[in-house]
């Protein structure tokens, strides 16, 4: 392994994560870094989402960086005009957001959790596979679905099963739901109202 | 600013960098009392400055680094490896004791640099503690400088960075015997603080001392910046 990585951000994926514009940039996984997280996040438009709108409940503190364009965050409920420069502080728990006020606005975030050696966050396995499959790129998709099962999560089953129902099947990914079931209940509540189940919701072992 | 600020632009943040090639310097980890990854801001005025000083990230706890070139264009050295860095680029040293700096090509050149230890929760660097009391230097209040190294130097006795800080402060407020002997017992501590002596404008005021001849004279390497 080398000493160093290097990379534009000119060089990074655009990988669609909402239906609100939302480009994720990721650069974590590209580079190998492994002691704190760090992505990019990009919006086309004005008027798109740039920073989705979270609360970093898992107890994340995160620093944001608008590195181009101009964003409109929202932190709690104070509204922050953000021009390139700007570096916006947000502690766990905090509800933050923020929409390009430009178009080609791209902010950089850093995070991390206070007190714990960092373990990298599991929505990245899981967004690059949904991003891909939005891309028509399967392949890379199954290949993120199976990196996010490494961990046998109640949630990497759960998005196992999305991703197997999504492209044709539905035995594996009823499958993948009953773990998710077996592991956290939660995953019982997530199907409820989940389209992305919709084509295995009528097999009676689903669960209601 | 506020007792716990959120946002800010980093010009509204940044000070004089008075230990290191007076870069420019927005403290964000420490501004924004950030617990879980350092993170700092550098910016070079001029072409051909220093915005990352040449340092390891080894030592007892060590770092992985992520720079970012967000303004100007900077050129990067790593392990003797040129690496050219206009605007938009990052730069991640993995290997802890890599030797790394950064030179601007261009004026204003602003490098980001966020670090923290692999598998380890991060803490605080001991080189951050004596940093706020920089802030000083902005407003040429030597006594309120002297008073908050004073202070910190009591507590960490053995901090060469505090005591080489307070010799400057102490040099610049005219107090002559404090600064050489405080510069002194820094050499002491740490040999690479004659070497920054020996170009420090804050110190002119005792460099025609014999003392300050006597204390010059060793070198070692920069300490890190995230």
């Amino acid at each position: 392994m080398s000493a160093y990585e290097v990379v534009h951000l000119d060089e990074l994926e655009r990988l669609p994560v909402d239906d609100e514009g939302l480009l994720w940039r990721p650069l974590r996984r590209r580079i190998g870094l492994e002691a704190f997280g760090s992505n990019a996040w990009t919006a086309a438009k004005a008027g798109d989402r740039v920073v989705e709108e979270h609360k970093e409940e898992d107890g994340h503190e995160e620093l944001y960086f608008v590195a181009s364009g101009r964003a409109t965050f929202t932190l709690g409920d104070e509204e922050i005009d953000a021009p390139p420069g700007t570096v916006i502080f947000a502690p766990p728990g905090t509800q933050r957001a923020a929409t390009a006020a430009e178009p080609d606005t791209t902010v950089v975030v850093f995070g991390a959790k206070p007190g714990v050696p960092h373990k990298v966050s599991e929505w990245e396995d899981t967004f690059a596979a949904y991003a891909y499959l939005k891309l028509g790129d399967e392949e890379q998709g199954r290949k993120a679905i199976a990196s996010a099962l490494e961990r046998d999560t109640w949630r990497s089953h759960y998005h196992a099963a999305c991703f197997e129902s999504l492209t044709g099947n539905p035995d594996q990914a009823l499958e993948h739901l009953l773990r998710a079931v077996e592991l956290d209940a939660k995953a019982r509540e997530w199907a409820q109202d989940d389209r992305d189940l919709d084509s295995i919701r009528d097999r009676p072992e689903f669960p209601a | 600013m506020s007792a716990e600020p959120r946002a800010a632009h980093i010009s509204e943040l940044e000070i004089r960098d008075v230990a290191y090639h007076d870069r420019r310097w927005a403290q964000l980890r420490a501004t924004f009392g950030i617990s879980a990854f350092g993170v700092n801001v550098w910016t070079a005025e001029r072409p051909d400055q220093i915005v990352i000083n040449e340092h390891e990230e080894d030592g007892p706890r060590p770092h992985e680094e992520l720079y970012f070139v967000a303004n100007g264009h900077a050129v990067f050295t790593i392990n003797g490896d040129e690496i050219d860095a206009p605007a938009g680029t990052f730069v991640f040293v993995r290997d802890p004791a890599a030797k790394r700096k950064a030179v601007a090509k261009e004026a204003e050149t602003t490098v980001l640099a966020a670090g923290g230890p692999r598998g380890h929760p991060f803490e605080v660097r001991e080189w951050e503690r004596g940093v706020q009391a920089l802030r000083h230097w902005q407003t040429k209040d030597w006594e309120s400088a002297i008073a908050d190294l004073s202070d910190l130097h009591a507590e960490y006795p053995d901090d060469a960075m505090i005591l080489y800080n307070l010799a400057c402060a102490e040099s610049l407020a005219g107090r002559r015997e404090d600064a050489l002997g405080h510069l002194q017992q820094s050499v002491q501590l740490d040999g690479k603080f004659a070497e920054y002596a020996a170009d420090d404008s804050d110190l002119d005021a005792i460099r025609d001392d014999p003392e300050f001849s006597a204390v010059a004279g060793q070198a070692d390497t920069p300490s890190s910046s995230a």
